[in-house]
């Protein structure tokens, strides 16, 4: 999953800012994962999400 | 919800020519954040479009968010008068980009890809520089946040080289 690109990445201190709020320790539990890992991941918060959509919509229902 | 271990290889064995790009392309390379569609830069050739088409017409796509009823034909001459396409599909919802703010076509963006298996197959990725690159030229604030966990991501494969 690695290569090595040739395009330079300047800084930008809006992004730079923005990293200080990053989580790594969800990104290094998914580095540790392979990519098919990843997707598989993706899937089930994708269905989780969709559960609480659901839930959020029947609770504003019953109000 | 996506399904992207059944999209994905539909793809691929019809031969269809594109690159992952977008958030599955961010997950692809480590990204913990939620993505709800599979974007693709598809090859705008007359051959790679017909196998598009061919690929999806069994998932019944159709325009997102679209009201039910519209008179969408999804066939090779819909795809060719376009460019830029968010449908759903009975697999989940795919985007089918013709070109990318920052990137251009499947033909500019080929030499930032890599190869990537999943799910059975190997696929073009958007390598994660270009990703990056594509992002912060897109310019939008939303991605903001996406850009800062992109380039966490480089940061800590740098350093584990």
């Amino acid at each position: 999953m690695e290569n090595h690109s040739s395009i330079m990445l300047e800084p930008d201190p809006v992004i730079e800012l923005y990293k200080r709020h990053i989580d790594l320790t969800l990104i290094l539990e998914n580095l540790r994962l392979t990519v098919e890992e990843r997707f598989v991941k993706l899937m089930r918060l994708q269905q989780f999400a969709e559960e609480l959509r659901r839930a959020g919509q029947q609770m504003e229902a019953r109000q | 919800m996506t399904d992207f271990s059944a999209l994905i290889p539909s793809l691929v064995n019809e031969s269809v020519e594109f690159i992952i790009v977008g958030g599955a392309a961010a997950t692809a390379h480590g990204s913990a954040r939620l993505t709800e569609d599979l974007d693709i830069v598809y090859r705008r050739t007359k051959k790679n479009i017909a196998r598009l088409v061919q690929t999806l017409a069994p998932h019944h796509p159709y325009l997102r968010g679209a009201p039910p009823g519209l008179p969408f034909a999804w066939d090779e001459s819909t795809v060719l008068r376009g460019l830029n396409f968010t449908l759903t599909t009975s697999l989940g919802a795919i985007d089918l980009l013709g070109e990318i703010a920052g990137g251009g076509n499947y033909e500019n963006l080929l030499p930032d890809t890599e190869r990537i298996q999943l799910f059975g197959v190997k696929c073009l990725c958007l390598n994660l520089e270009r990703l990056i690159q594509t992002k912060r030229a897109a310019g939008r604030p939303k991605d903001f946040e996406t850009i800062a966990e992109l380039e966490t991501i480089l940061e800590q494969r740098r350093r584990s080289q």
